[in-house]
């Protein structure tokens, strides 16, 4: 279905501003851009957001530009929570579609909690690379769960596979509200901690001798971005890149300060996330390409490029 | 006024060695004056570097520390840090901020909005730090583009921001050819000449340490072996002794070898 961007605005300032609509905009126009376009859009750039963010508060906080909240087992704990439903064919009259969502951030959340906890009992100083072996254990073990779980329920491998590569389709506007309000807390509380991601960029040592206090920062900085990349991963699936790709071309554009980094990282990855979505619906028409795989197609090379670009820097 | 006094002083970098009495310091017992600028020395793996970190509290410990008279165990991250500027050994960087930004990251300390934005003032202070170290010039470079020395600098001039009473620094002229070593070195007798400035450093370069420090504090196998002005750690041998190797004896040869 072909619509004109003055229909859209048409349509738009209709909603919004109860504007008269012309003559030849139909209903089934409206509906499809205020119920099914306008929602989608609009969830792909809260999700974009909500995952730049949180991947560059877990990248300045374990000092590896290479890290995200995924590196701490949100994404295979999320995908083993919605497995879980899926296989179990749970459906809770009250909360009826919100079941997917609501066990992929419950266990998206605890597996990080269970990567803190653990590397705080094997290292009370919680260093970087002891979080980020255990994130990377945990994601594994939880992801063989996740593989003998498919196998064994091979009739349902379909769903899990789809819902694994993340989708923004059939978004409505609860949805929208749901992820506006944790994104906007969520952002804003990071944001408060600007100047103590800048610090502990440099270090748990050299940030604690500035004056910060860097375990209980770090905790609370650790459980925000997980719950940002939960919410997002739970209602759209685990889709990747952007997490990474995103804060990096902001640093490289606006430099490391955080103050910057972090509102431009919500606004790069959700723009990147928006045209991600485009892409997904619009280039094999009527077809639908997974977004997830959008943006490790494009955001693959461009990683690389990062990577290289940097090295030949040094 | 006494910058840093402490009594029975035990530490370790995990509570429970600490608890079954293997500490990594042990009976660490001395004061330091307002003023006075201290270089600890002592083999490597003696317990210089641990012993600064736990004047800063930043490790488990046992004992008393007081900084300025008031018992640090009582005391915030932030309230230590407005006492005790500390400067860690060089560490890589991950992510290139710029020589301005960095010095002003040294005035946190004392932020007082939430975002944390910073004022004029910050910005005079973090102007004046580059000043003394010399490294106004290229106050807008990025940090992945400068040179050890060049590097050292600011993070000595972020130091110098947080404007503590007390510097400490680890090793500072670590990984420095010899100009930028004798430039350091200019640097804190100029902070030191403040009387109210007090500077405690772990050097391994002894005449470094003997150019920059009055008193001393010798250090082996985690206990503290002395603590001494120059002359009384030079005379009798303790020097020696501390580091089991004729130091002085090295030295003059080397100094006979530049004749």
């Amino acid at each position: 279905m072909r619509v004109t961007p003055a229909e859209i605005l048409a349509v738009i300032a209709n909603k919004l501003f109860a504007r008269p609509l012309p003559e030849n905009v139909t209903p089934s126009i409206v509906s499809i851009i205020w119920d099914i376009r306008l929602p989608r859009a609009i969830t792909a750039f809260i999700v974009g957001a909500m995952l730049s963010v949180s991947g560059a508060v877990v990248q300045a906080l374990l000092q590896n530009p290479l890290a995200s909240s995924y590196t701490l087992g949100v994404s295979s704990g999320a995908s083993l929570g919605a497995a879980l439903v899926i296989v179990n064919e749970i459906s809770i009259p009250v909360v009826g579609t919100l079941m997917l969502p609501a066990a992929g951030f419950v266990f998206g959340l605890s597996t990080v909690l269970l990567v803190i906890f653990f590397s705080a009992r094997l290292d009370r100083n919680l260093r970087n690379h002891t979080i980020i072996l255990f994130g990377m254990i945990v994601s594994l073990f939880v992801n063989g769960m996740l593989t003998l779980l498919s196998s064994a329920y091979s009739q349902h491998m379909n769903r899990l596979v789809l819902w694994q590569m993340g989708s923004f389709a059939g978004r409505r506007w609860d949805h929208v509200g749901l992820l506006a309000v944790i994104c906007f807390i969520g952002c804003i509380a990071v944001f408060f901690f600007n100047r103590e991601l800048d610090l502990m960029s440099f270090g748990e040592e050299q940030s604690q001798a500035m004056g910060v206090d860097a375990k209980r920062s770090r905790l609370i900085l650790l459980i925000l971005s997980s719950v940002l990349t939960g919410a997002a991963v739970c209602f759209t699936g685990v889709i990747g890149f952007i997490d990474l790709a995103a804060p990096h071309a902001v640093r490289r554009i606006f430099g490391s300060s955080h103050k910057y980094v972090l509102p431009m990282s919500a606004v790069a990855g959700g723009s990147f996330m928006t045209l991600a979505d485009l892409a997904s619906r619009t280039v094999l028409s009527p077809q639908e390409i997974p977004v997830g795989a959008v943006t490790a197609l494009l955001g693959a090379p461009f990683f690389l490029w990062v990577y290289f670009g940097t090295r030949r820097k040094r | 006024m006494k910058a840093i006094e402490c009594r029975d002083l035990f530490a370790a970098y995990d509570k429970k060695l600490l608890e079954k009495g293997e500490a990594v310091i042990r009976d660490i017992n001395f004061e330091i004056k307002e003023g006075s600028s201290v270089a600890v020395l002592g083999p490597n793996g003696s317990g210089k570097s641990t012993l600064l970190k736990t004047l800063c509290g930043m490790i488990p410990q046992k004992g008393t520390v007081l900084i300025r008279e008031k018992d640090s165990a009582g005391m915030s991250r932030r309230d230590i840090a407005r006492n005790i500027a500390y400067m860690t050994q060089l560490s890589g960087i991950f992510f290139s901020y710029t020589v301005f930004e960095t010095v002003l990251m040294g005035r946190y300390v004392h932020s007082k909005s939430a975002f944390g934005r910073t004022t004029a003032e910050d910005k005079r202070i973090a102007d004046q730090a580059l000043k003394s170290t010399g490294m106004e010039e290229l106050k807008d470079r990025q940090l992945s583009s400068l040179s050890g020395g060049e590097l050292q600098r600011v993070f000595l001039a972020r130091t110098f921001a947080q404007g503590s009473p007390i510097l400490m620094l680890d090793e500072p002229n670590n990984h420095l050819d010899l100009k930028v070593q004798a430039e350091l070195a200019g640097y804190l007798k100029d902070w030191c000449a403040q009387p109210e400035h007090t500077l405690i450093g772990v050097y391994h370069d002894i005449p470094l340490a003997l150019e920059l420090a009055d008193s001393f504090i010798l250090m082996k196998d985690g206990r503290m072996k002395a603590m001494g002005s120059r002359e009384e750690i030079l005379d009798g041998g303790l020097l020696e002794e501390t580091y089991g190797f004729e130091v002085r004896s090295y030295l003059g040869r080397i100094e006979k070898l530049l004749k």
